[in-house]
């Protein structure tokens, strides 16, 4: 398979990129339900732990792959989409990048508020921008929680749209994100 | 006979004063007490908000010197309540039953790059273990500042029972940071 992108699709690295972020925010979504449940203990720790360093990698993972993006093609959108969906497209597009690097951001800041800073797997421990204090640590978590459900929705609306192309439109649209050949059009 | 009492007793107590090594008195407010432990691969600061020092020192007379701090364990702030909570409780500090940390150091070596070194004793959980601590003293007018560093390590006064003796969940090694304001 071809390793950059074309107006026609999407190459390996473009993939990997959605793939591998796809996998990592539902992880997330997993690792923080645990954690929730969980008395402040060590399986906490350790789950919470967990959950700031797969933050910090989708963090790190969506700044490479907004490079990537800039250095390659987009593929267009098929010809006979409406203006409105065209415009959802962009809106949609711009949302999910937009909340996959808030939310972690606002992630971190919540871990220096409460004085738990964050550390990579252990490697190296992220710098805490603000000082601790209740008040922030309310803010930002909060804040975090609801950017999460935001990046859920849009998800699923973003996974809606890929389905209704693929099932309904019958275009190219999904298998372009795909290891697949392309339909002939 | 009463007068001639008093007499001697003041006569000894200014011996006494005039033999023994430079008493100084802690100023709370702007003497500080830190740990920095490591919690999953990153550390954190916490400290003590209730602490008190009574220190002899005077360089002149490291053999006169002596060192002693009382530790109020239920002062603990992390900055975090959840966290001081646990801090707190039996399997870490366990201050119900241990309320008080003790250190106590009385041989001193001459300064080596400035820093002293003083062998002492930390009580913690009733465990007393040897911890050595450097420090730097700096005299100013009828002030000074004793600012110094330890590493101990936790789970050998036991602190860390059960889930928390887990070291890749918290180092064993914790770091202690003193900087205490003196006057005479």
């Amino acid at each position: 398979m071809q390793i950059r992108n074309d107006t026609a699709r999407y190459g390996a690295v473009a993939q990997f990129f959605h793939w591998a972020i796809v996998v990592l925010v539902v992880t997330q979504f997993v690792l923080a339900s645990i954690a929730d449940e969980l008395p402040l203990g060590a399986a906490k720790v350790i789950m919470l732990a967990r959950h700031k360093s797969v933050g910090i990698t989708i963090l790190g993972l969506v700044l490479l792959r907004l490079l990537w993006r800039w250095l390659n093609p987009v593929p267009a959108v098929p010809e006979a989409t409406a203006p409105w969906q065209r415009l959802a497209a962009r809106v949609s597009h711009f949302l999910l990048y937009a909340l996959l690097l808030v939310t972690p951001v606002f992630g971190w800041l919540m871990s220096s508020a409460r004085n738990f800073p964050v550390s990579w797997f252990g490697v190296f421990t992220l710098p805490d921008f603000i000082q601790p204090s209740e008040q922030a640590f309310d803010f930002f978590h909060q804040a975090h929680e609801m950017l999460a459900v935001s990046l859920l929705i849009v998800a699923l609306v973003h996974m809606a749209a890929a389905l209704k192309h693929h099932f309904i439109d019958r275009d190219n649209v999904l298998r372009r994100m795909l290891p697949v050949k392309l339909k002939e059009e | 006979m009463k007068q001639w009492l008093v007499a001697l007793t003041a006569l000894l107590s200014t011996a006494g004063l005039a033999l023994a090594t430079a008493q100084w008195r802690m100023q709370p407010q702007q003497s500080t007490l830190s740990f920095v432990g490591t919690q999953m691969g990153a550390s954190f600061e916490g400290s003590f908000e209730k602490f008190t020092a009574d220190i002899h020192f005077d360089p002149q007379d490291l053999a006169g010197s002596r060192f002693e701090v009382k530790i109020d364990m239920a002062s603990v702030n992390s900055r975090d309540k959840e966290r001081d909570g646990v801090i707190k409780g039996p399997d870490l500090f366990g201050v119900q039953q241990w309320p008080a940390g003790h250190y106590v150091a009385e041989r001193f070596d001459p300064p080596r790059n400035g820093k002293y070194t003083a062998a002492g004793k930390l009580t913690l959980r009733n465990v007393t273990r040897d911890v050595p601590i450097e420090f730097t003293f700096e005299q100013a007018g009828d002030g000074a500042w004793l600012k110094g560093e330890a590493r101990l390590p936790r789970l050998a006064f036991g602190i860390g029972q059960g889930e928390w003796a887990d070291t890749s969940v918290v180092a064993d090694e914790v770091r202690v940071r003193f900087s205490l304001q003196l006057k005479q």
